[in-house]
C-alpha cells in the first residue's frame, strides 16, 4: 500500500467513507446556496460602483474613473508625472494596452528586479471588499502585480461584479483556468514590526486603479 | 524548542520566565488590545458575520464527512493541471519529500512563503542540515530566522519581539550595509528587509509556501497574505512546492468564499487581505512567468487519528488567530511559553493530537476556561470542552502530577459528602471573614501566595450559597 492509500484508508474508516450523492450536488452547484450572501455582496448598479471605489481608497488605494481606454496614456502620464515617477511603464501583451503612450516609454513583459511602475488589467472587480481580480497569462504577467513600486490596474465598470457569488459565476462563464487568480485589495503591507501598520511590504508601495467607464 | 524537540512539558517554568522577561511583556501589552478591538469592529461591521460562522463551520463538517470524496477529486485536478501531489503521513515523510524535489531542482536556495505546516515538519532544520538555504520572506518569519526562534504566533510570528530588538537583529545580520545608517523609524526598518529580501526572491530555485486552503472543485491552493512575499516567493522560483495539511480542503470556490469571508475578520479585522491567491498546476503554455513545476504535499501527521474522536472539530480550525488574541493565559506568557508550533488554545488542543499526551498533555491546563476562545472563534470550535477531555485522559493515564491528584482526590471526597461539603465550606466562608478583619478584602492568605502576591482576595460577605438558596425557599 502507498501512503495515499494508507491515509484514504485512514480516513474512510474514521468516517465510513463519504456520501457520493452530497459530494456531488455540492460540486455541481445542484443546491441552494448553502451559505448567507452579505447584503454588501449583493449591490447593483452606480452604487455598486461607488461602493467598489469606497472600499478601495478605504484600504489605502488610489482610484480615478475614465470615460474610455483611449483617455487611459493622458490619465497614466499624468499621475507618473505627480507621483515623481519616470515616465515608463510595463505592461504584459494585453490588447486593452496596445495604444500611442506619447511621452511615457511602454514595454512588456514579466516584473523585473526594479520595477517602478506597472500597468496590469483586471479581469473581474468586486464591490463586496473593493477587490481587483486578476488571471495571469501572457497578457498579464503575474510578477508585475508584485514586483512594480506602484502598481497601475485598469478595471472596467461593466466587469466590476458585487461579491464572490457573482464575480465567480462570471469567472465560469469565461472559462477562464490561469496557473494564478490574484484578488488584491489595496497595497501591500505590514504589521511585523511594532504591530504597526505600514504600507508597502514586499508588494507595491501604492495602488492606484483606473475604473473605466466603457 | 524547535519542531523536533518541544518544552511543552516545562509549560509552568516557561510562563515563569515569560512573565518576567521585559521584551515579552512589553511587546504583549502593546499587541494585544490592536487584535481584539480591530475583530470587534469588523464583526460589528457585517451583519451577517455569525450567520456565516455557521455556515463556515457546517461547511467543515461536511467537508470532513466526506474527506476521502474530496482528497481524491483535489488530487485529480491537480493532476489534471500538471501538478505532482505528494501524500506525506507523517512529519518525517514531508522532510523527505520536500528534500528529495529541493535536491531534484538542484536548489541551493528555497524561498519561503510563511507556513505553519512547514514549521511543524521542521522543514527549515532539514534543508539546512542538508545543505540547502531555507529563506524566509514573511517579514516576521525573517525576523523570527534571524534570531534562530519559532513564531510565537500563528499569524504574527514576531509578536514577541520589540522595535528595539528587530533593529538590533538589522545591524547584526545586514553587515553589508553601512553601519550608521538611520533606523530608527518603523518605515526605515521596513525599507531595508524589503530592500534586503528583494534580491533573494531572483535567486531561489524553489519557492515554498503553505495553503490556507485547498479547493477540491478546481485543484486550486490559496493563500491568504498582506505583504505579498508568498506570491512572489510561488512566482519567480522555477519550482513552486505547497505544503498543506489534509482538512484544508473546501468543496468549491463558494465555499472558499465562506471561509475567506471569516478569516480575516477573525484574524486582523481586515474585510479581506491585501493578497488571496489562487493557484494551479505550473505555468501555462506561453505564460512569460510563474513556476514550471508545481508540487503540493499532502501532510497527515495524525489528523485522521482524530477523525471520528472526541478531537474531530479541531480539525475546522482555518488558523485565525482569534483564539490565542483572546485568551489571557495567552496575552500573559506569549506563544513560546508553550513550548511547540501551536500556542494558545488551539495550540493546547491540537498539540496532544499530533504529538501525544505524554509531551502536550500539560498545554490544556494552560485555561481558565473562560471561554473567550470558543465566543470568538469563527469555526465554532468548543475549545474548552476538548481541553477538558484531554485534562480527563491525562489524569486517566496517570499524567497528572502528585499534588494535583491529591487535591482532586480530597475535592472529590468532600463533594460527593454533602453534609461534610456543607460544614467544610461554612467554616471555610467563616474563616475567610475572619482573616478579612472585616474589610471585604484579605492581602495575605496562607497557601494562597499565587494569589494574593498580585492582587486581594475577595472576602465572602456572608453565608454560603447553599446557605442563602436555602433560606429563600
Amino acid at each position: 500500500m502507498t501512503a495515499r492509500d494508507r491515509i484514504l484508508d485512514r480516513v474512510r474508516r474514521a468516517t465510513g467513507g463519504g456520501d457520493r450523492v452530497a459530494v456531488a450536488v455540492r460540486l455541481g452547484h445542484s443546491q441552494a446556496q448553502p451559505a448567507p450572501i452579505p447584503a454588501e455582496a449583493q449591490t447593483e448598479g452606480a452604487a455598486r460602483i461607488s461602493q467598489f471605489i469606497d472600499k478601495a481608497v478605504a484600504v489605502d488605494a488610489t482610484v480615478s474613473r475614465l470615460a474610455s481606454l483611449d483617455d487611459l496614456p493622458a490619465a497614466l502620464a499624468e499621475e507618473l508625472r505627480n507621483r515623481n515617477l519616470p515616465a515608463a511603464i510595463r505592461t504584459g501583451t494585453d490588447a486593452a494596452f496596445e495604444r500611442d503612450w506619447g511621452t511615457v516609454e511602454h514595454t512588456t513583459g514579466p516584473g523585473r528586479l526594479i520595477e517602478p511602475a506597472t500597468l496590469s488589467r483586471a479581469h473581474l472587480g468586486m464591490a463586496e471588499t473593493g477587490t481587483l481580480v486578476l488571471a495571469s497569462g501572457a497578457d498579464n504577467p503575474v510578477t508585475l502585480t508584485f514586483l512594480g513600486e506602484t502598481h497601475f490596474v485598469v478595471v472596467r465598470t461593466q466587469d466590476i461584479k458585487a461579491g464572490f457569488e457573482d464575480m465567480w459565476a462570471e469567472w465560469r462563464v469565461r472559462a477562464l483556468d490561469p496557473r494564478t487568480v490574484n484578488m488584491v485589495t489595496g497595497p501591500s503591507r505590514s504589521a511585523d514590526i511594532g504591530q504597526t501598520l505600514q504600507l508597502g511590504a514586499h508588494g507595491p508601495v501604492a495602488l492606484h486603479v483606473f475604473v473605466v467607464d466603457s | 524548542m524547535s519542531a523536533l524537540h518541544p518544552t511543552t512539558p516545562r509549560f509552568k517554568q516557561n510562563a515563569r520566565a515569560a512573565l518576567a522577561d521585559p521584551n515579552i511583556q512589553a511587546a504583549m501589552s502593546h499587541a494585544q488590545s490592536g487584535f481584539v478591538d480591530k475583530r470587534a469592529k469588523a464583526r460589528a461591521k457585517l451583519p451577517e458575520f455569525d450567520a456565516l460562522r455557521d455556515a463556515a463551520r457546517d461547511l467543515k463538517d461536511h467537508t470532513l464527512a466526506n474527506l476521502d470524496l474530496y482528497l481524491e477529486r483535489y488530487e485529480a485536478k491537480v493532476i489534471a493541471a500538471g501538478g505532482h501531489v505528494h501524500w506525506a503521513e507523517t512529519a518525517e515523510d514531508a522532510r523527505r519529500i520536500v528534500l528529495d524535489i529541493c535536491q531534484k531542482a538542484g536548489a541551493k536556495t528555497v524561498n519561503k512563503g510563511k507556513s505553519m505546516i512547514s514549521e511543524e515538519c521542521g522543514i527549515n532544520d532539514h534543508l539546512e542540515a542538508n545543505g540547502i538555504r531555507p529563506q524566509e520572506t514573511d517579514l516576521g518569519e525573517y525576523i523570527i530566522q534571524l534570531r534562530g526562534e519559532m513564531p510565537s504566533h500563528i499569524i504574527a510570528p514576531a509578536v514577541h519581539v520589540t522595535v528595539a530588538q528587530i533593529e538590533a537583529e538589522f545591524r547584526k545580520h545586514h553587515t553589508h550595509l553601512d553601519p550608521d545608517r538611520n533606523l530608527s523609524e518603523l518605515s526605515d526598518l521596513l525599507a531595508e528587509a524589503r530592500e534586503v529580501l528583494r534580491e533573494k526572491y531572483f535567486q531561489a530555485e524553489v519557492g515554498i509556501t503553505g495553503a490556507n486552503l485547498l479547493i477540491a472543485e478546481t485543484g486550486q491552493s490559496v493563500i491568504v497574505t498582506n505583504e505579498g512575499n508568498g506570491d512572489l516567493s510561488q512566482s519567480l522560483p522555477r519550482v513552486h512546492i505547497v505544503i498543506a495539511s489534509l482538512e484544508k480542503i473546501v468543496p468549491t470556490l463558494e465555499d472558499a468564499a465562506t471561509v475567506l469571508r471569516v478569516l480575516a475578520r477573525s484574524a486582523t479585522g481586515q474585510e479581506i487581505t491585501v493578497y488571496t491567491t489562487f493557484s494551479s498546476g505550473p505555468r501555462r503554455e506561453g505564460d512569460p512567468d510563474g513556476p514550471e513545476e508545481y508540487h503540493v504535499v499532502l501532510l497527515d501527521n495524525g489528523r485522521s487519528g482524530m477523525l471520528g474522536t472526541d478531537f474531530q472539530d479541531m480539525l475546522r480550525c482555518i488558523r485565525c488567530g482569534a483564539c490565542m488574541n483572546h485568551c489571557p493565559v495567552y496575552q500573559a506568557v506569549g506563544g513560546h511559553a508553550y513550548g511547540w508550533v501551536y500556542p494558545g488554545p488551539m495550540g493546547a488542543v491540537l498539540t496532544p493530537s499530533l504529538i501525544g499526551i505524554e509531551q502536550g498533555g500539560h498545554l490544556p491546563n494552560a485555561s481558565t476556561f473562560c471561554g473567550r476562545c470558543e465566543a470568538v472563534c469563527p469555526m465554532r470550535i468548543p475549545l474548552p470542552k476538548m481541553m477538558r477531555h484531554w485534562r480527563e485522559r491525562e489524569f486517566e493515564r496517570n499524567l497528572t502530577p502528585g499534588t494535583v491528584r491529591l487535591g482532586l482526590g480530597f475535592w472529590r471526597y468532600l463533594c460527593t459528602r454533602p453534609g461534610l461539603y456543607r460544614r467544610f465550606t461554612g467554616m471555610t466562608a467563616f474563616g475567610l471573614r475572619c482573616l478579612a478583619l472585616g474589610k471585604g478584602r484579605i492581602r495575605r492568605l496562607p497557601m494562597g501566595g499565587g494569589w494574593t502576591n498580585h492582587r486581594d482576595f475577595p472576602a465572602p460577605q456572608g453565608g454560603t450559597f447553599q446557605a442563602k438558596w436555602r433560606a429563600r425557599r
